[in-house]
């Protein structure tokens, strides 16, 4: 298992996590830390989003306002994801396991929300552009894939440690991949 | 001891000229033929309010694109699914553009700046997306002339390039 780290440097940063016996570390642009391992066969990219940007992204879609108040109050970060294998790759947020400060980090499911923009009567082009916003729960990682989205966390001023597993293989019996991130933090302050 | 090297050589040669037949009859990359099943019927209007139902567009290839104008890779891909309408002329698929959740004037002002020449239904409450189940936006879809999906595309393509033209063109032989 590889391990990359990553600097509080605030909603630009980007950290690409891979598996592999080699990783090579790149320099980046604008602080940016990437790593890569030719070899390996998932890519996986976590960019923290700030309130400031959710909330504009979600206020130029036009979400009521006590939508897009309630979404700032969390911690949001864009997951792309890439199978550069030739086998399936499984994603099943079942397996992510995030946590903070030794104990386990809440992240929001899509029923969470359902439920709560039901009861909050936000319309329905609303509710169903905030789904597409998010990363699936489960998906079948064809070879080459890429599909991102975002995840919702409980908010955290403490480094937040992230246990990504993943199966592999047509009936996810090949061999599992465990990516391990450190040093990930919300960014910016809920407002 | 020469003679068995030169059939060696002719059936390999053979074997890769019917290999590549083979891979140019076959599907494009990011392209995933599927285990045909009926493709979920809906009825939408367009940005005129033109009623479109799928089921009447049975009889002929349908290319059923969902897509988002705050979607990233969907922005890519729309310049070459116009460019891919102006190229591939009459045997090309039936295509369906089928906006979520958006309004009408974000959809307007979208289509206008990249793809005038393009229609979009619209699935404004973004039911009819979800019952189709995307893997994401951009969700392409070929529905073939009996009404049910035999491809899906995974993510946004580059349509407007040769191999996949000549793979659209070919869905009508």
């Amino acid at each position: 298992m590889e391990r990359t780290k990553m600097p509080n440097d605030g909603p630009g940063h980007r950290l690409l996590g891979t598996l592999g016996a080699l990783m090579v570390t790149l320099a980046a642009p604008h602080g940016q830390s990437m790593a890569a391992a030719p070899a390996v066969p998932v890519e996986v990219e976590l960019v923290p989003r700030s309130p400031e940007q959710m909330s504009a992204f979600y206020e130029a879609r036009g979400f009521p306002p006590a939508m897009v108040a309630r979404l700032a109050r969390e911690c949001f970060i864009t997951v792309r994801i890439r199978n550069t294998g030739r086998e399936v790759v499984w994603l099943d947020l079942a397996q992510w396991r995030f946590s903070a400060d030794d104990r386990p980090l809440r992240r929001y499911r899509r029923d969470y929300w359902k439920k709560k923009w039901e009861e909050m009567n936000i319309p329905l082009a609303s509710q169903s552009t905030f789904r597409w916003t998010l990363l699936p729960e489960t998906l079948d990682y064809q070879p080459g894939e890429v599909e991102g989205g975002n995840v919702i966390l409980e908010r955290t001023s403490a480094p937040i440690s992230l246990e990504a597993n993943f199966d592999t293989g047509p009936d996810r019996k090949g061999t599992p991949i465990r990516l391990h991130f450190d040093q990930l933090r919300c960014a910016g302050e809920a407002p | 001891m020469r003679q068995p090297g030169i059939r060696q050589r002719l059936m390999a040669l053979l074997l890769y000229l019917l290999a590549g037949s083979t891979a140019a009859a076959g599907t494009p990359p990011g392209i995933r033929t599927l285990e045909p099943r009926p493709a979920p019927d809906f009825t939408l209007t367009d940005m005129d309010g033109n009623r479109f139902s799928l089921s009447t567009a049975r009889g002929r290839w349908v290319m059923v694109h969902f897509w988002a104008s705050w979607c990233r890779p969907c922005r890519r891909e729309m310049p070459a699914i116009r460019r891919m309408s102006e190229l591939i002329g009459t045997d090309a698929p039936r295509l369906v553009l089928v906006n979520t959740a958006e309004d009408e004037d974000t959809v307007f002002s979208f289509l206008g700046a990249v793809a005038p020449d393009l229609s979009s239904l619209l699935d404004r409450d973004g039911r009819v997306t979800e019952a189709w189940q995307p893997r994401g936006l951009p969700a392409t879809w070929l529905v073939d002339p009996q009404g049910y999906l035999r491809y899906q595309a995974l993510g946004g393509r580059p349509w407007d390039q040769p191999r996949y033209l000549d793979f659209l063109r070919r869905l009508g032989d």
